[in-house]
């Protein structure tokens, strides 16, 4: 390339004056500063008209269940109550969507409307189901094939599968500051017949029922697992199962949806069960593992076209339900999901994505009357979400667990916390109760 | 006609002002400072205050107006126990991840100065860690110490240290995270310390050095004596770096342990992005990050005398 030789040997030959540089500096950064410009009209593919359609950008989290994204990739997870005052009043939206579907579950309700404010500040759709997911061959070898009904068989049989394997196969239960371990501490804190509030958000978490909870927690670190369970994130319990390191977690079904496509074997092997029953008559729990709510800021420019947009998805329940493998259940119960989910012969009771037997996941038919929400009793207020955020309760389990604090220790000083967090969203008036 | 010839004589000189204009120092400097300075007030200035105002109020994520309520959310700050925590483990980790830091920067600027084959592809390796973004290199930690997946574990089950299945926990046990977390701040700041003690290391004369050796004094005689006294100044640059780095991260902690197990390895950084960001109240999360901003105040006064000492050289 002679000519390109040539050139640079101009360029290199020629002396750059400080004024040269300061010129060509300006020149670049001018171009510098243009190119996003340029880019972005690119792909838009030229300037945007203002006759032109109305545009919706959803910012939403990918999805655990991939191929669900697939599906709604052209259009996405908002978050919290702590957006309230911020976000458009959705009252209207609800209540066409009830009007066509019926109610939406008590669980939804609380999730996205203030009873403090009686206000609507986002749009519940669909959740998914909290179920336990334990590997029946580990089970089956501690006589308990059918998985745990309650959290002492499950203590039992982990414990027994952890001391057979000589400590190669563990329980599954997290105490980290992760999603899933907030979920798990919930769901036995309401099975033992506690609560973080009541109903009317005043704190309740100092109970005997909580630190009957906590305690039991305790004795399932000792005896069925070891500590990498204050060390996992959101993925680590899924991978566990799979890779045949644990032997029962809480977690939907998205673990084994993975293992059907990667490792088919053991997503023959992988079973579920109902929510584990703890105190005597109490009725056994779950957490909601996902809720998706959306909110629309008040800035928004297309608060229209959005509304329209969450009405559209609330006509096509079938759809998000079968294009999330059945991870996705809709909260309001006479959708067009209704029959093909969990009518005689549905989709629970035939699983459409091959699952062996196909009646894996009729476990899941009654969800809805074991899923609450994150707060239950009382609203995931914003109160509830900076408990969760900050994972308090994980933390609280985990000091119990490794002998920092006694069972009755943790819960009082997790009780000072959790008050402090109350009372500070009191004052901005978004949380109700007194105490 | 004389009209038009003056009008021709007043376009030249204007763009031999503009020429001139740009050779004057008063005018170029600042020019060239100005992207600097806009950068600066921009993205860390702004913030700054912004952080001042709201921790002197009850802000939250979800609101755009606030009220001023004084000192009670740093009382509420203060009581909180995890704060506390996170205070602590702030000064510790960073206190022992910079004393790991220069004694091994110490020992690899000699190694670096030395002349031997690779030295280049070896230094190339050193700055790695350096060149790369800190989310990115906890991500690959992350993995390292994963408790299913961790190649230590495979190692020390490969050579019988432990057994097959039973790995090891550890970002699970207390002492274990700590440590984790330690390692990864002083592996991540240690390069460049190694290169600014490198230089500081070259730049001793060779002659004090040989005329000691001359008179008999061995290496230690003549490291404590001539080379310590003589690197301690570029050494206090390597350690304010170090601290500014470390003591402000959140990255490491948020990606490796999230702040367990428990609280065991939470810091101010990562607190402060819980409380203030994740749980919304935006007040108090600004409130903790007010905590790092002695320190660093003190780093920078600490950095400006040692500048202005060199300048006076």
């Amino acid at each position: 390339m002679p000519g390109v030789d040539k050139v640079g040997a101009d360029l290199l030959a020629r002396k750059v004056t400080r004024r040269d540089f300061v010129k060509t500096g300006s020149l670049l950064a001018l171009g510098a500063t243009s190119f996003p410009t340029i880019l972005a009209a690119c792909s838009t593919g030229g300037s945007p008209s203002k006759s032109g359609p109305k545009t919706l950008k959803i910012l939403q989290w990918s999805h655990f269940v991939p191929d669900y994204d697939k599906w709604f990739d052209p259009w996405v997870k908002a978050p919290p109550s702590q957006y309230e005052q911020s976000t458009v009043d959705m009252s209207d939206v609800v209540k066409q969507v009830e009007k066509k579907y019926g109610k939406q579950l008590d669980f939804a309700r609380l999730t996205n409307f203030n009873p403090h404010t009686n206000r609507y500040f986002g749009f519940t759709y669909s959740f998914a189901p909290d179920p336990g997911d334990y590997r029946q061959s580990f089970f089956q070898q501690v006589g308990m094939a059918n998985g745990p009904t309650s959290w002492e068989e499950m203590l039992t049989a982990t414990a027994q599968i952890k001391s057979k394997t000589k400590g190669a196969v563990r329980g599954g239960i997290g105490f980290s500051p992760e999603p899933d371990s907030n979920m798990a501490a919930r769901a036995l804190i309401w099975s033992f017949g506690g609560s973080e509030q009541d109903a009317d958000s005043n704190v309740t978490i100092n109970s005997d029922a909580v630190v009957g909870a906590v305690d039991y927690m305790a004795r399932l670190f000792k005896q069925a697992e070891t500590a990498e369970v204050f060390s996992w994130n959101a993925a680590s319990n899924n991978q566990g199962l799979v890779a045949g390191s644990l032997s029962f977690i809480l977690n939907s079904i998205s673990a084994y949806r993975t293992a059907q496509a990667s490792k088919p074997d053991v997503a023959k092997d992988i079973f579920f069960s109902k929510p584990l029953s703890g105190a005597s008559g109490v009725k056994p729990l779950a957490s909601e593992h996902v809720i998706q709510t959306y909110i629309i800021p008040k800035f928004s420019k297309s608060q229209d076209v959005a509304k329209e947009f969450l009405l559209y998805l609330a006509d096509h329940a079938s759809d998000f339900v079968y294009q999330s493998k059945l991870y996705e259940f809709p909260v309001n119960p006479n959708t067009n999901a209704q029959d093909k989910l969990y009518g005689q012969g549905g989709w629970l009771d035939s699983d459409p994505y091959k699952s062996d037997p196909a009646s894996k996941l009729q476990v899941l038919k009654d969800a809805t009357t074991w899923s609450v929400n994150v707060g239950y009793p009382g609203p995931a207020s914003p109160a509830i979400g900076e408990i969760f955020d900050k994972n308090l309760l994980p933390s609280m389990m985990a000091a119990a667990a490794r002998g920092q604090k006694s069972p009755k220790q943790a819960v009082a000083d997790t009780e000072t916390q959790i008050k402090a967090i109350f009372a500070s969203w009191r004052q901005k008036g978004l949380v109700g109760g007194t105490k | 006609m004389s009209e038009p010839a003056a009008r021709r004589t007043v376009i030249i000189d204007e763009t031999v002002r503009v020429h001139h204009l740009l050779d004057r120092e008063e005018v170029l400097g600042p020019l060239m400072l100005a992207p600097l300075l806009i950068y600066l007030v921009a993205l860390v200035g702004l913030p700054l205050l912004f952080v001042f105002i709201y921790s002197f109020s009850d802000a939250t994520t979800g609101s755009d107006t606030f009220n001023f309520v004084g000192l009670e959310t740093f009382q509420k700050t203060i009581a909180d126990p995890v704060f506390q925590v996170a205070l602590r483990n702030t000064v510790v980790f960073t206190v022992i991840a910079q004393a790991v830091v220069i004694v091994l920067a110490t020992i690899l600027g000699f190694v670096l100065s030395a002349n031997f084959r690779g030295k280049w592809f070896v230094r190339f390796l050193i700055l790695l860690p350096w060149t790369t973004p800190v989310a990115l290199s906890a991500l690959a930690w992350l993995w390292m110490l994963d408790s299913l997946f961790s190649p230590f574990n495979w190692i020390l089950g490969q050579v019988h240290l432990i057994d097959q299945g039973t790995p090891v926990a550890w970002l699970g046990q207390d002492s274990l995270a700590v440590a984790s977390v330690v390692a990864l701040q002083a592996w991540r700041t240690l390069p460049l310390a190694a290169v600014i003690l490198m230089a500081g290391l070259t730049s001793i004369p060779p002659e004090l050095n040989e005329q000691a050796e001359v008179d008999g004094a061995g290496f230690w005689r003549r490291f404590f004596d001539i080379t310590m006294p003589l690197l301690a100044p570029i050494m206090m640059v390597a350690i304010l770096f170090g601290i500014v780095a470390t003591f402000t991260d959140m990255a490491a902690v948020y990606i490796l342990t999230r702040g367990g197990p428990g609280d065991a390895t939470q810091v101010l950084g990562s607190w402060s992005f819980y409380t203030g960001i994740q749980g919304g109240s935006l007040a108090q999360g600004a409130a903790i990050g007010i905590f790092m901003f002695p320190v660093l105040l003190g780093v920078c006064i600490l950095m400006l005398r040692r500048a202005s000492r060199t300048d006076a050289f």
